[in-house]
């Protein structure tokens, strides 16, 4: 079985997930939740049960879960839904959000909206009085991520919320990344959109959910059915909301006990590797961060072989996104945060997750080192400027 | 252990051919696909025939989830860019005539690409090439041609010497195309009959001349006369990079019998043309040269060379005139020879080794 480090892309399906759909899927009546008749009263309970848990995952009201399909469908419903329905003209965003909120954004920037991506710093971090500053009048949404699924920093929230209360704005923060990491209570936050993935939690993949703030009003982005109180329309994914619902709910009982002991797993591959390494470097920061991502930069070689070299041997990492060939291209938010490009191609993300186990973060411990060694000595790189070619080619 | 093997796959018929016949022999198979040329401008339209594109990728994809080998997309733009393009462009300029199909070889497939392989603990690299590599009792490397003489591409493979014929596959060799693509539908392979690539992976459209002006700042474009034998100016052109020495279209010059390229001078800027009789030269000097087996050749031998990729092999005799200098003499007069084209030498199906044409010797 090969060892499993890439969470934050996806985590595998928890026990308890598994055996709720399971379960229900030898039962299945392919009823629709929104048929009339006792097998269709019987799904949409099915429905509901799941809203309330997910709801209860965030201390929300049942109501304001829309299901989804899935983290990136959620944060185009809140841009685009809060965008259409606002006469403002300007959104606050950061540079390092995910795929999903900065490609809709550019989107609006060409349909005329005046797009601001406050920058972070070098460790990821995002100085609240930087987004705040823009947050006027005219801003009709501010959209953050609560943690960068690359490197893991947690932003600071507070003094953002205020900012946009003063100045009317909706506040969207997308919690894809950090939901099982650390409480989510909505209310704690003080916005009015959230974003869920039921995957990143152990869930089903094609399943999330977008919790709207109950008087808030959004423009519905897929047209069709009432289904989802107008704003979603399409028949639910009844299978995928089961395992929402169970994935949140086993996440609730579990994450003190589990983001203490990924916590610390993650601290101790850390450690060893910064032994084992030298000029191996963490990107991110050190406390302010979702424990279980590790983003480091390897001296002397190419992510690229690194992962491919990881995964021969069992370790599956991941780095920056893929390209449309499946190729990997340096991680945008590594070259935000100030890093060359010769450094974010020599950069990995491990990321921890329920399933680590003890065995697997102490033989990764051992392979990562020897992997680098090996890779160093086949295909050395400078680690300076000059991007990626090779140095003392064999010839 | 099964010994690894890195098959470097281009989504064609031929790397996954080689790649099912290696997993078949008992290897240990990961394929890669070489991201080289650099992206073309979004929306440009695709052309079929080329490789390196995504559909290309997708069909070597699609072909190791076939086969069930790991398989991935490998990122060389860097290392082709500096070890491949620039020498195209600057080949031009300075009057000759590059084979990039060769410096990649040497310089990516069995160069940098061995490095990759080394870092993932392969033993070997395979390639879906049509040639054949066999050790001979001495235990000395043989680079041969391919049975299928109509595919045969061992001239583009003619700077591999002993440590890289040691570590190189080549599957195919002993196979016919028409075989191959049986093979490849025998193995229910989604790219069985997609047409082969036939143009420069970089430059999809055929059009050398505007890549070179594309990879050139334009003071470096050598404009100047079309010139006869006796200096006369028949013509301006706007840049050496148009022209390859033995080429007859595009000349601009009206004339009653043909007209051919006979030497570039990149210097003046100068194309000098002449009718076809001036075209055939004694010999040539060559250089880069590298042979498969030095320990087994004299340093003046016999040999057929070959001056262009689909020419027949003409016979002459080659004199080693230093460490990777040769003068090779044609037995009869030979055809144009090109500067910056591979000069390969063979004995039979053997490949003996070549270089790149410096210059013809005068007549």
């Amino acid at each position: 079985m090969p060892i499993y480090l890439d969470h934050n892309a996806g985590a595998p399906m928890r026990p308890t997930v598994r055996a709720a759909l399971t379960e229900f899927l030898a039962r299945e009546t392919g009823a629709n939740p929104a048929s009339i008749h006792r097998s269709g009263q019987r799904a949409r309970r099915e429905l509901e049960r799941a809203r309330e848990r997910v709801a209860r995952l965030l201390g929300a009201p049942t109501r304001s879960i829309v299901f989804t399909s899935g983290g990136t469908e959620a944060n185009n419903l809140a841009i685009f839904g809060a965008a259409r329905l606002s006469a403002r003209r300007q959104i606050v965003t950061t540079a390092i959000e995910h795929s999903s909120i900065l490609a809709p954004l550019t989107a609006l920037e060409s349909a005329g909206f005046e797009i601001v991506r406050v920058a972070p710093d070098s460790d990821g971090l995002v100085n609240p009085d930087a987004i705040t500053r823009h947050v006027g009048a005219e801003t009709a949404l501010v959209t953050l991520g609560l943690a960068n699924a690359e490197v893991g920093a947690i932003q600071t929230i507070a003094p953002v919320t205020e900012a946009a209360r003063r100045a009317g704005a909706l506040l969207h923060l997308d919690a894809a990344q950090v939901a099982g990491r650390i409480p989510l209570a909505v209310d704690d936050f003080g916005c009015d959109l959230m974003a869920l993935s039921a995957h990143k939690l152990g869930g089903p993949g094609g399943s999330g959910a977008l919790y709207v703030r109950p008087g808030n009003a959004l423009a519905p982005v897929m047209l069709g059915g009432p289904q989802e109180t107008g704003l979603r329309a399409g028949t639910p994914n009844l299978a995928g909301a089961i395992g929402f619902g169970v994935a949140a709910e086993t996440v609730m009982g579990a994450l003190e006990e589990e983001s203490i002991r990924v916590g610390a797993l993650s601290a101790q591959l850390l450690e060893r590797l910064l032994l084992a390494i030298p000029g191996l470097r963490l990107n991110g920061p050190r406390r302010e961060r979702i424990q279980n991502t590790l983003n480091l930069t390897f001296p002397y070689v190419l992510g690229e072989t690194m992962l491919i070299a990881l995964d021969l041997e069992g370790v599956e990492v991941s780095m920056g996104s893929a390209c449309a060939a499946g190729a990997v291209e340096p991680s945008h938010v590594l070259l935000a945060m100030g890093r060359d490009p010769a450094a974010a191609r020599s950069s990995l993300r491990i990321s921890l997750g329920w399933s680590t186990t003890a065995a697997e973060i102490a033989r990764a411990g051992e392979l990562i080192p020897l992997v680098w060694r090996r890779v160093v000595a086949a295909e050395p790189v400078s680690s300076a400027e000059s991007a990626a070619t090779t140095v003392g080619a064999a010839r | 252990m099964k010994p690894r093997v890195l098959v470097a796959m281009s989504g064609g018929v031929d790397s996954s051919v080689a790649a099912a016949l290696l997993r078949d022999q008992g290897y240990d198979v990961v394929g890669v696909a070489m991201r080289l040329a650099p992206e073309r401008p979004p929306g440009e339209a695709r052309r079929r025939g080329t490789c390196c594109s995504h559909d290309d990728f997708e069909d070597a994809r699609r072909v190791a989830e076939r086969l069930d080998f790991p398989f991935y997309v490998v990122d060389l733009r860097a290392d082709f860019a500096a070890r491949v393009m620039d020498n195209f462009a600057a080949e031009y300029l300075r009057g000759r005539t590059p084979n990039p199909c060769v410096m990649c070889n040497r310089e990516i497939k069995f160069d940098r690409l061995w490095q990759r392989a080394r870092a993932l603990q392969a033993d070997f690299i395979a390639t879906g090439h049509y040639a054949r590599i066999a050790a001979g009792a001495d235990g000395i490397f043989r680079l041969r041609r391919a049975a299928d003489e109509a595919k045969d591409q061992s001239y583009f493979l003619f700077s591999l010497q002993q440590r890289e014929l040691a570590r190189t596959l080549f599957p195919l060799g002993a196979m016919t195309k028409h075989e191959a693509r049986a093979r490849a539908r025998a193995l229910g392979l989604v790219n069985a009959d997609k047409p082969e690539s036939q143009e420069i992976c970089f430059v999809p459209d055929g059009n050398y001349a505007a890549h070179v002006e594309r990879a050139t700042p334009a003071d470096a474009i050598r404009a100047g006369r079309i010139v006869d034998d006796a200096g006369r100016t028949l013509a301006r052109h706007a840049g050496i990079h148009h022209f390859t020495v033995g080429q007859r279209r595009g000349l601009g010059v009206a004339s009653s019998e043909p007209l051919y390229v006979r030497a570039i001078d990149a210097a003046s800027g100068d194309v000098t043309v002449g009718t076809r009789g001036g075209l055939s030269a004694p010999g040539l000097i060559a250089k880069q040269v590298s042979l498969v087996s030095p320990q087994r050749l004299d340093y003046k031998f016999k040999a057929e060379v070959k001056i262009r990729y689909r020419n027949p092999g003409i016979p002459a005799t080659i004199e080693l005139t230093g460490t990777d200098r040769a003068e090779v003499r044609f037995v009869e007069s030979g055809p144009a020879v090109t500067p910056g084209q591979a000069c390969v030498f063979y004995r039979g199906d053997e490949v003996l080794g070549g270089g790149f044409i410096e210059q013809a010797l005068a007549g």
